[in-house]
């Protein structure tokens, strides 16, 4: 070591900056390898500098003019019922809703197959695989093939969005499940209880605070990707954004529509969370899950 | 009480694969209405005794028949295990704790629904009510105290009426007071319903005064206590029975 220059001595002597030269290396080497053109930064922000007048100040109109080019067509007569930004934000919602229900009804038996504890190794590790093929790929991708296969609309949204929480779900249902204390299994199983009977009355029971929670988180999930599912023509808000940018690029709208997806999120999330507040297990005295609870949280307080 | 034991070991090795065997030539038998106290250090093998019995971990040798015949699906509902920590299912209500017990008796219809019975919902509210807790039916498992837990687990076991009753430690940490209201009703459950009770619990002058038989774990073997013992055993701390 004495040999060794004094400089790659206090470099191998410090973790950090070590881990960090190696990093920065490998950064370099991916830039060169996909031949990133830095001086385009200087195009794009003088292509933001052009959007960003025209985006300003947003247009708000899409709150209050009908959509009359909406699909699926609106059929109310209040204008603002069918404007761009009620329409699109209520059909997200619908699809989030709708593939959280639909992936929860499909991954929680799945759950319970690809869950060590609860199932022979062999069916756990082929369920395994099979969620983890489901999470391989995102749910823009999901939402490009139901397009191809459904047609454009909420329909292969739906589809889109389900598939993803299949798999994405299942994952952290099983976890939940093989989290669960061994001794409640273990009572049923000197019971000669079956294993599904073990898993609906022992396991499910004993997680359910971890399952209404990720349910929740899931769903919240849901409506930020499906804004995002719209673009491709899966229906939902963003599909009305693509209206907006292509062919006409009318970026006030766009960013109108932007803030109001935002606005939504965020309010959903605050709900979300709250809800989501009861079921986390941070001490002894915890409520008892209810299902009416996850959705009408005062039914749930005043009960107890 | 019957003549024929509802459980018999014979030469059996208990313990894990590729590890030296925690027990070595156990033989024992219980017979109905019997209850039977295992007593051992920490450690030695009364939990993992208990576990094979179940049916949860097979002997490395020998033998462990139910009522004469291997542990199998034939022989459902007719163990009933007590683990250290209760088992019970946490976050749920007293009721649903113990109406789980008839689960054995059910059919496929009723489990799928959750539609219990009359008779399992009557068994289930005569056991949460000899056990002293009908008015906290509803209250989730978690907001009761250690002894509340155990008569829980007591009124579980009520309702699944098993042949034999496998208890590990049940009555660990719990005031003198307590302990003997959990022996009164292990007693009754023995008496009335003519369960074998298989009991493990770590205070040899205790186990003496409510078991019909006390065995110990000594090396690796399983042996009956002797009086003798049981008087050197004294030095620990005392149960006794008539405070």
């Amino acid at each position: 070591m004495s040999d060794t220059p004094r400089l790659v001595q206090f470099v191998v002597r410090r973790p950090i900056l070590r881990t960090s030269i190696i990093l920065a290396i490998f950064a370099v080497l991916a830039i060169f390898h996909l031949e990133v053109n830095l001086s385009r930064l200087g195009d794009a922000a003088s292509n933001l500098v052009v959007i960003a007048g025209e985006a300003w100040p947003p247009d708000f109109s899409i709150l209050t003019k009908r959509a009359s080019w909406a699909y699926p067509p609106c059929e109310l007569q209040t204008d603002w019922m069918c404007s761009p930004a009620v329409l699109g934000m209520t059909q997200t919602l619908e699809i989030a809703f709708l593939a959280t229900i639909f992936g929860m009804a499909i991954s929680l038996p799945l759950a319970v197959a690809a869950a060590t504890n609860l199932s022979p190794p062999l069916l756990a590790q082929v369920v395994r695989q099979v969620l983890a093929a489901l999470r391989v790929l995102p749910s823009l991708i999901w939402a490009l093939i139901f397009v191809i296969l459904v047609g454009i609309g909420p329909l292969a949204g739906v589809l889109a969005m389900t598939m993803y929480t299949v798999g994405y779900l299942g994952k952290l249902q099983y976890e939940a499940l093989e989290g669960v204390s061994r001794e409640p299994l273990e009572v049923a199983r000197a019971m000669g209880l079956p294993r599904w009977q073990v898993a609906r009355f022992f396991a499910i029971p004993e997680a359910a605070n971890s399952l209404i929670s990720q349910m929740l988180f899931m769903f919240e999930y849901n409506v930020r990707h499906g804004s995002v599912v719209g673009l491709v023509g899966a229906g939902g808000i963003g599909w009305y954004m693509q209206y907006y940018l292509e062919p006409f690029k009318l970026y006030d709208r766009v960013l109108a529509l932007i803030i109001v997806m935002y606005l939504v999120v965020i309010a959903i999330d605050q709900i979300s969370l709250r809800v989501r507040s009861q079921f986390i297990e941070e001490h002894e005295q915890i409520r008892r899950p209810k299902w009416r609870g996850a959705f009408v949280p005062w039914v749930e307080s005043s009960d107890d | 009480m019957s003549l024929e034991p509802i459980l018999s070991i014979r030469s059996a090795e208990i313990g894990f694969k590729d590890v030296s065997p925690l027990l070595e030539g156990v033989n024992l038998e219980i017979k109905s209405g019997e209850i039977v106290g295992i007593i051992g250090r920490s450690g030695i093998g009364k939990t993992t005794l208990i576990r094979t019995i179940a049916g949860l971990v097979r002997p490395l040798l020998g033998e462990v028949l139910f009522s004469g015949g291997n542990i199998s699906h034939s022989t459902r509902g007719s163990i009933g295990l007590i683990p250290q920590r209760l088992g019970l299912v946490q976050h749920q209500t007293v009721g649903y704790n113990v109406l789980i017990g008839a689960l054995p008796k059910s059919n496929w219809f009723q489990s799928i629904f959750s539609l219990p019975s009359v008779e399992m919902r009557e068994a289930t509210r005569k056991a949460i009510s000899a056990v002293g807790l009908a008015d906290k039916t509803l209250v989730s498992v978690n907001l009761l105290s250690g002894g509340q837990q155990r008569r829980v687990a007591i009124a579980r076991a009520m309702v699944q009426n098993p042949q034999l009753l496998l208890a590990d430690e049940c009555l660990g940490e719990l005031d003198t007071e307590t302990a003997l209201e959990i022996i009164g009703l292990l007693r009754a459950i023995a008496d009335e319903q003519g369960t074998a009770i298989l009991i493990v619990d770590h205070n040899p002058v205790r186990a003496r005064t409510f078991c019909d038989r006390v065995l110990q774990l000594r090396g690796r073997t399983i042996i009956p206590l002797n009086e003798g013992e049981q008087e050197e055993a004294s030095s620990l701390p005392q149960y006794r029975g008539d405070e």
